[in-house]
C-alpha cells in the first residue's frame, strides 16, 4: 500500500558547512549489515574466513554474556551464551562449509545455513519452537558483521551516494561509517559541536543539525540540503528541485572561484598586517586527513587525535600496530611537525575492551591523562611507539586533561623509562621530542604558570574548556547554547594561560573549535597565540584570515 | 547401548534455553548420545539439533546412549534431566 505524502515540506535546522547537497535520504542502521560479497577468494580461503568469524563472533558473545551477566543478571545474560552455542555449533558450521565447497562464499554460506535452519525450525508446530527461529537469524547476522568487518557492521543500506539521517553518532560510529558515498548529515538532535558537524566539517560536507525526529518511511527518498540556509526539503517536486540546482550550482561556482583565490595561499606563511606569524596546523584522525592536511597547506598537525585506531579496534593496539600508524603520519608530512596527543578515551569516548566503570558524571570523571596514568603498561605502549615514529619526521607528545603539574612530572618519568627501554633495544628515537599539555581544564589555564616549568608547549581545547568553565555539557542541546553564547570568561582564562607561557619561553596554540571561528582570530593575534590548529576545511580559509589580521 | 525415557516438562517445550543446558551437559561424556522424539532423532551434544526436535511440553524423549562411558552417561543425564533441566532452574 503506498502512502502520499505532502511535497516540498522543509525542516530548519542549524546548517553546518555552506555547501548544498541533494541526495537520496540513507537512514543510519545500528543493527544493519551490509553484506559485500568478493568471489575471487579459494574455498580454503573462505573455509578460513568463516572458521575465524566464527570463533570471534562466540568471543564475542560470551563476553557481551558475562558483561549483561554482571551488569544485569545472569538469566538475562544466557540468551547470549545460548547465541553463542548456536553460532560454535557443528550442525551449523557443517552445513556452512558444505555450502562453501560447493562454490559459495563466506557470507552466502553463513546466509544460506541459516536460512536452512531457520526454515526447518520455522515447520515446527508449536509456535513457541518455531519462534526461534529468529535466534538463528540473529547468529547469522553477528557472524557476517565479523566478516564484513566492523565498517560494515553499522552501516547505511545505498548503492548511490546519499545524505546519512541518524538520530546522533557516537565517536565509534563516525570512524567505522563508510563515508565513500556521503553527500551530507541529516542529524536530529545534536549540537555544532557534536560529532557528526565535526566529521561534516572535517569532511568539507553540509550538515544540517537539530531537524527533529524524521520518519523511517522517508528512507530512500530525494531530499535538498541546503546547509546555508539551514533547511532540509523533503520531497521536492520538480520545480522546486529545479531552483534548488540553479542555487546549487551559484553556490558551488563562488565556492569555486574563491577556493581558486585560497588555492594561491597553500604555500605562503600565515603572517599578520604587523609581521607576526601564525602557525595555521591541522587537526587529523588518521593518515588520509593528514594527506588532506597536507595538501591544503597545513603548516602541521596540532592535533593528532591517537583514539581512533583504539576506538576501531576490539582490543589494544600492539606498539607495532600504533608505531606503523604514525610513522605514516609523520612521513606524509614530509618533516613538519605532528603532535600527537596520547589516549584521550572516557567521557563520551568508549570502547568495550577498555572494561570503563559506568560513570554518573562521565565528563567529570575518568578520563584522558587519568586512564593513562592507571594503566602504565598501555600509556607506556603508546608511549614507546610515539618515539620510534619520532626517528622518522618532527614529533610532539601532547596530554589530555592535565589539572596539575605532578601528572606531567609521572607522565615525563614514564617518557624517560620508555626512552631507556628503546635504547636497550637499540632502536632509534628523537631524544629531544617535546612534551606538551592541553589546557582544557580552567585549572590548567590557571596553574599555567606552574605547568609551563615542566611543559614545553601548550595547546587549548576550547571545547572542553568551554563546557568546563561555564558549566554545560556540549552534548546537551538544552545548554549547549550557553557555551556558544559565552565566549569571554574562556577568552580571558587563554589570555591568562598565554601570558604566563610566553613569559617562561613556552609556546601556546589553539585546537578546539574557537581556532577556526574567523571572528575570534584578530583576538588570538593579539593575545600573540603561536599556533591555531583547525579542522582541514578551514585551513584555508583561516590563513586568509590570519594575512588580514592587524 | 543404554537407554531412559523422560518427559518433557517445560511448559515452552524444548526450546533454546533448556537444549543450551542438555547440550552443555551431554558434552562431558565420551558416549554417543541420540535423542528420539516421535519420528525424529538427534544428538544430544548439539544445540540445533535438539532444537530441531520441536519436542513441546508432554514429549516423551527416548535417550539412546552407546559408548565406554554409556553407564555413568545415562545414570547422569536421567538425574540431570529430572533434577536440575525439568524444573526450569
Amino acid at each position: 500500500m503506498k502512502k502520499e505524502y505532502e511535497r516540498n515540506v522543509t525542516r530548519k535546522g542549524v546548517g553546518i558547512g555552506s555547501g548544498c547537497a541533494a541526495g537520496r535520504l540513507a537512514f543510519f542502521k545500528r543493527e544493519q549489515t551490509v553484506i559485500k560479497r568478493d568471489l575471487t577468494r579459494s574455498r580454503e580461503e573462505e573455509l578460513l574466513r568463516v572458521k575465524t568469524a566464527i570463533d570471534e563472533a562466540v568471543r564475542r558473545l560470551t563476553t557481551l554474556s558475562e558483561r549483561v551477566s554482571l551488569e544485569t543478571g545472569a538469566s538475562e545474560a544466557e540468551i547470549f551464551e545460548i547465541h553463542a552455542m548456536l553460532a560454535s555449533d557443528e550442525d551449523f558450521s557443517e552445513a556452512i562449509e558444505e555450502e562453501i565447497r560447493n562454490g559459495a562464499c563466506a557470507e552466502d554460506a553463513v546466509e544460506r545455513a541459516a536460512k536452512q535452519f531457520e526454515a526447518m525450525l520455522s515447520a515446527l508446530d508449536d509456535p513457541y519452537l518455531s519462534g526461534r527461529a529468529g535466534d538463528i537469524k540473529d547468529v547469522a547476522r553477528q557472524i557476517l558483521a565479523v566478516l564484513g568487518g566492523e565498517e560494515n557492521a553499522r552501516a547505511v543500506d545505498s548503492d548511490e551516494p546519499f545524505l546519512l539521517v541518524a538520530d546522533e553518532l557516537t565517536p565509534s560510529e563516525t570512524v567505522t561509517l563508510d563515508k565513500s558515498k556521503l553527500l551530507g548529515f541529516v542529524i536530529f538532535g545534536g549540537t555544532p559541536n557534536s560529532h557528526a558537524s565535526i566529521l561534516a566539517r572535517a569532511m568539507g560536507i553540509p550538515a544540517l543539525i537539530g531537524v527533529g525526529k524524521i520518519a523511517d518511511s522517508y528512507e530512500g527518498t530525494y531530499a535538498l540540503l541546503d546547509a546555508a540556509e539551514g533547511t532540509l526539503v523533503l520531497l521536492p517536486d520538480e520545480t522546486t528541485l529545479k531552483e534548488f540546482q540553479k542555487r546549487a550550482r551559484k553556490v558551488n561556482a563562488l565556492a569555486v572561484e574563491h577556493e581558486k583565490y585560497l588555492r594561491s595561499l597553500i604555500h605562503k606563511p600565515a603572517v599578520t598586517r604587523s609581521g607576526r606569524r601564525i602557525l595555521i596546523y591541522a587537526n587529523v584522525g588518521d593518515v588520509h586527513e593528514a594527506e588532506v592536511a597536507y595538501l591544503n597547506g597545513a603548516d602541521g598537525i596540532g592535533l593528532l587525535r591517537s583514539e581512533f585506531l583504539y576506538l576501531s579496534l576490539d582490543r589494544y593496539p600492539t606498539e607495532e600496530e600504533l608505531f606503523e600508524s604514525y610513522r605514516a603520519t609523520v612521513e606524509r608530512m614530509k618533516g613538519k611537525r605532528i603532535v600527537i596527543r596520547t589516549l584521550d578515551m572516557g567521557a563520551d569516548k568508549q570502547a568495550e575492551y577498555f572494561r570503563l566503570p559506568h560513570e554518573e558524571n562521565p565528563a567529570l570523571g575518568f578520563r584522558g591523562i587519568r586512564i593513562s596514568l592507571s594503566d602504565e603498561e598501555q600509556f607506556k605502549t603508546q608511549l614507546r611507539a610515539i618515539l620510534r615514529a619520532s626517528g622518522f619526521g618532527s614529533i610532539s607528545i601532547m596530554l589530555p586533561m592535565v589539572v596539575c603539574a605532578e601528572e606531567i612530572r609521572r607522565c615525563r618519568a614514564l617518557l624517560s623509562e620508555c626512552m631507556e627501554e628503546l635504547r636497550r633495544r637499540d632502536v632509534g628515537f628523537d631524544a629531544g621530542v617535546e612534551l606538551g599539555v592541553m589546557i582544557e581544564t580552567p585549572a590548567a589555564a590557571i596553574m599555567s604558570d606552574e605547568l609551563a616549568c615542566e611543559a614545553d608547549f601548550f595547546s587549548v581545547g576550547t571545547n572542553d574548556l568551554c563546557q568546563y568553565t561555564l558549566a554545560a555539557d556540549r552534548q546537551n542541546p538544552l545548554v549547549s547554547g550557553i557555551c556558544e553564547e559565552n565566549r569571554e570568561p574562556v577568552l580571558r582564562l587563554i589570555e591568562h594561560a598565554a601570558e604566563q607561557i610566553h613569559a617562561r619561553d613556552g609556546w601556546i596554540g589553539i585546537c578546539g573549535e574557537m581556532a577556526a571561528d574567523l571572528h575570534l582570530t584578530q583576538r588570538f593575534a593579539d593575545m600573540g597565540i603561536d599556533e591555531l590548529s583547525v579542522s582541514a576545511p578551514y585551513l584555508l580559509g583561516l590563513r586568509e584570515k590570519v594575512t588580514e589580521c592587524k | 547401548m543404554k537407554e531412559f525415557s523422560y518427559t518433557v516438562e517445560d511448559p515452552n517445550g524444548m526450546h533454546a534455553r533448556p537444549a543450551g543446558k542438555l547440550a552443555t551437559f551431554a558434552k562431558q561424556f565420551d558416549a554417543e548420545i541420540r535423542v528420539i522424539y516421535r519420528d525424529r532423532e538427534a544428538d544430544a551434544k548439539r544445540l540445533l539439533s535438539l532444537m530441531s526436535l520441536g519436542a513441546v511440553h508432554g514429549g516423551v524423549l527416548c535417550f539412546r546412549i552407546t559408548g565406554a562411558d554409556e553407564e555413568a552417561a545415562r545414570q547422569a543425564m536421567e538425574r540431570f534431566c529430572k533434577e536440575s533441566w525439568g524444573s526450569g532452574a
